[in-house]
């Protein structure tokens, strides 16, 4: 085994699934912490025991993967994959409003877990306050909104606006450069390394999450805007 | 409509009512006819027996005036118009008009009149019926008739059957349609059962016939609904176990298909004969993990409940797309049909497609080409395979669940993979057929409908400036 590329926190109540998932991504370099509920993963965390990463099952007895995300976000921003074992497009999207960024449904490929949890961590790697990129100005109400690639955080003001990675990310693409269309599919790859068969609706639901936290008004978005038919544009004021 | 079609329960109750009025009518009509001409021959034969006596015994007494010759007797009476008067005396026949004789008085008359007694009798002239009234005038020897023609009493009868005759149409006609709007009020609740029937049949499965009052359609409609109710009871209850049962199932597939690609990992470590069980191993659970996907993604298009994601995008692409997904060469793509799109959901449409390509590897000797080309405001995408083809008798029959042509039943093969096309392709609004390929195979044709040139015309651009 070679050197720890991450820390992975498995919450599943499935014994069988989460013994296998441990072996195989421990395989991989994971160091990985299993939890069979979500009290005992939030307890985790709260006594920081921070994940780099996070593979989360949807039905869990007690408190279920939905309530773990929202109430886990406040602690860490790390990237949370979420298990589904229904296909049911309803809680995947549900889940993703919670604020994981990203979806497996069973039974999965191992491969693509990796995949997709390769792709989390680059965006983490790439989030992170290490490129040499500068600082773009966007807004100008209530204080300009700056997006300061080398510091790898937005401010408003002075205010930090607190982002996930995937909602960082999304930003960066966006930005690069400003005022120029991406569609959803363009977006899916750059962000989530999803191919043609990638949903869209992910780009969606991180794009309304990331108005909650940019816009002033995130009914009424004047920053990240729609581009009927083509997808989303970044309009620095 | 074909003429012989048999005819429906409102047209049948509308003749029945058409019939029964119009038996009653004419039974009336008959029984008013019969009254009628019965009182009016009375009150004519009354009257014209009154005439002749009086005219008989104004004869009789010019008659009783000796030498008088009866022409001049007969030329002083006045009989009304359109009657004559006729004596018979000593064998001698004398007439008021010049064409009535002997043979204008029915011979019955003249036997009775003749044996001493007054009578009536009917005859048939020239002009219509006749009215022969007889009376024996003792006293002179002689015997006198009036003869009356009755037209005006034929008119009054023929008047009466015309107006008898228009009541009996009238009522028959009536009875038509009042026989057309009481089955029509009597089906009516039916309708409404039929809509509701059709509408649960699309898959609404929440509409009820409207609860009713009337005490005739409180048991059908309250039949109706608790079917309806023990329908849909069902119907959840399955969509409930289908459900429990993929969540017990795809836990421990789930640790299964890791712990197989944990060991695919460190297939070299093994030795090779492990190695082939491995592979067996492998090869068995992506095929049960595949069917139990068909199986849920089946029962999920069949409850129709998923809200779909639909993108729009070009057909040749998502081809290609699959044919990679499978492990496919994208050169098995016939060139041709660029620039055709649709909205669809690219996942299930992806499944649908892949599923067509192992149909032709794992039954068909293996997939030949697939083409897509525009067919009016469809697209259609064709797989073609190298089999012997599929018998026509079984075209239809292999989209049904778990059944394969006869002969395949050795073949590897879940059986669900074309009826989840056939689903799949069906919630598009498309449709699925099975063919002879111009080659000796089979082909498989979907046909979807384009999406509209507008959204294909941004979706274009959109792909053009990213």
């Amino acid at each position: 085994m070679g050197p720890v590329v991450a820390r992975l926190l498995v919450l599943d109540d499935d014994d069988g699934i989460r013994a296998s998932l441990s072996l195989a991504m421990e395989d991989e370099g994971y160091l990985v912490a299993g939890c069979a509920s979500a009290e005992e993963a939030l307890a985790r965390v709260a006594a920081g025991d921070l994940p780099d990463v996070m593979v989360v099952d949807l039905m869990l007895g007690g408190m279920d993967g939905f309530s773990f995300i929202r109430r886990v976000r406040p602690l860490t921003d790390a990237p949370v994959v979420v298990l589904s074992a229904r296909q049911d497009k309803g809680d995947i999207v549900a889940a993703l409003e919670a604020g994981a960024d990203d979806y497996v449904t069973k039974p999965f490929d191992l491969q693509e877990l990796s995949a997709r949890l390769r792709a989390l961590r680059r965006r983490v790697e790439s989030a992170a306050p290490a490129e040499g990129r500068d600082v773009v100005v966007l807004d100008s109400l209530s204080g300009p909104l700056v997006l300061d690639q080398s510091a790898g955080l937005v401010r408003r003001g002075t205010d930090v606006v607190h982002l996930t990675v995937t909602e960082f990310r999304l930003l960066v693409e966006l930005a690069s450069p400003p005022g120029h269309v991406l569609s959803r599919q363009v977006l899916l790859d750059r962000v989530w390394d999803r191919g043609f068969f990638g949903d869209e609706r992910i780009v969606d639901v991180h794009v309304r999450r990331l108005r909650t936290k940019v816009e002033l008004d995130p009914s009424a978005p004047q920053l990240v805007t729609t581009v009927r038919g083509l997808g989303y544009r970044l309009d620095p004021r | 409509m074909s003429p012989w079609r048999a005819p429906g329960l409102r047209t049948k109750v509308a003749v029945s009512f058409a019939l029964g009025a119009t038996a009653l009518a004419v039974l009336v009509a008959l029984a008013t006819h019969g009254v009628v001409r019965g009182y009016l021959v009375q009150q004519r034969e009354a009257s014209a027996t009154r005439q002749a006596f009086a005219d008989a015994s104004y004869i009789r007494e010019g008659l009783m005036t000796a030498g008088v010759p009866v022409s001049d007797v007969l030329a002083a009476t006045s009989p009304p118009a359109g009657a004559e008067v006729l004596v018979h005396r000593q064998g001698q026949w004398y007439s008021t008009s010049l064409g009535a004789g002997a043979d204008a008085v029915p011979a019955s008359l003249t036997a009775a009149v003749g044996g001493g007694a007054a009578g009536v009798a009917w005859d048939r002239g020239p002009d219509g019926p006749v009215l022969a009234v007889g009376v024996p005038l003792p006293g002179v020897d002689a015997e006198f008739y009036e003869l009356a023609v009755t037209t005006e009493l034929e008119r009054t009868l023929g008047v009466l059957r015309l107006a008898l005759a228009g009541f009996a149409a009238l009522t028959a006609g009536g009875g038509a349609l009042l026989g057309a709007w009481a089955a029509g009020r009597a089906v009516a609740p039916l309708h409404a059962v039929a809509g509701a029937a059709a509408r649960i049949a699309s898959g609404e499965l929440g509409t009820r016939v409207p609860a009713t009052s009337d005490p005739d359609l409180v048991t059908i409609v309250g039949a109706f609904n608790s079917m309806v109710d023990a329908l849909q009871e069902r119907i959840e209850r399955e969509g409930r176990f289908t459900a429990d049962v993929s969540h017990e199932l795809r836990s421990p597939l789930t640790t299964l298909v890791t712990g197989v690609g944990l060991l695919q990992r460190r297939r070299e470590d093994l030795p090779p004969r492990s190695r082939q069980a491995l592979d067996l191993v492998a090869r068995e659970l992506d095929r049960f993990a595949r069917t139990l996907d068909d199986l849920l993604e089946l029962g999920r298009l069949e409850a129709g409940a998923e809200a779909r994601q639909r993108a729009d995008v070009a057909v040749d692409e998502l081809v290609r797309q699959a044919l990679e997904a499978g492990g496919r060469s994208a050169r098995a793509l016939a060139p041709g049909g660029e620039g055709l799109r649709a909205c669809v959901d690219k996942q299930q449409l992806s499944r649908a497609l892949v599923n067509l390509f192992d149909n032709a590897d794992r039954h068909g000797g293996g997939l030949v080409a697939v083409s897509v080309r525009q067919d009016g405001a469809a697209v259609l995408v064709s797989v073609d395979d190298a089999g012997p083809g599929v018998p026509p008798a079984d075209r239809e029959r292999i989209f049904e669940r778990f059944a394969r042509a006869g002969s395949r039943r050795s073949l590897p093969g879940a059986g669900l993979g074309l009826s989840l096309v056939t689903e799949t392709v069906r919630s598009h609004g498309g449709e699925v057929w099975c063919e002879a390929s111009p080659e000796t195979g089979a082909r498989f044709t979907l046909r979807l409908p384009l999406s509209s040139p507008t959204a294909a015309g941004a979706q274009a651009a959109g792909a053009g400036a990213a």
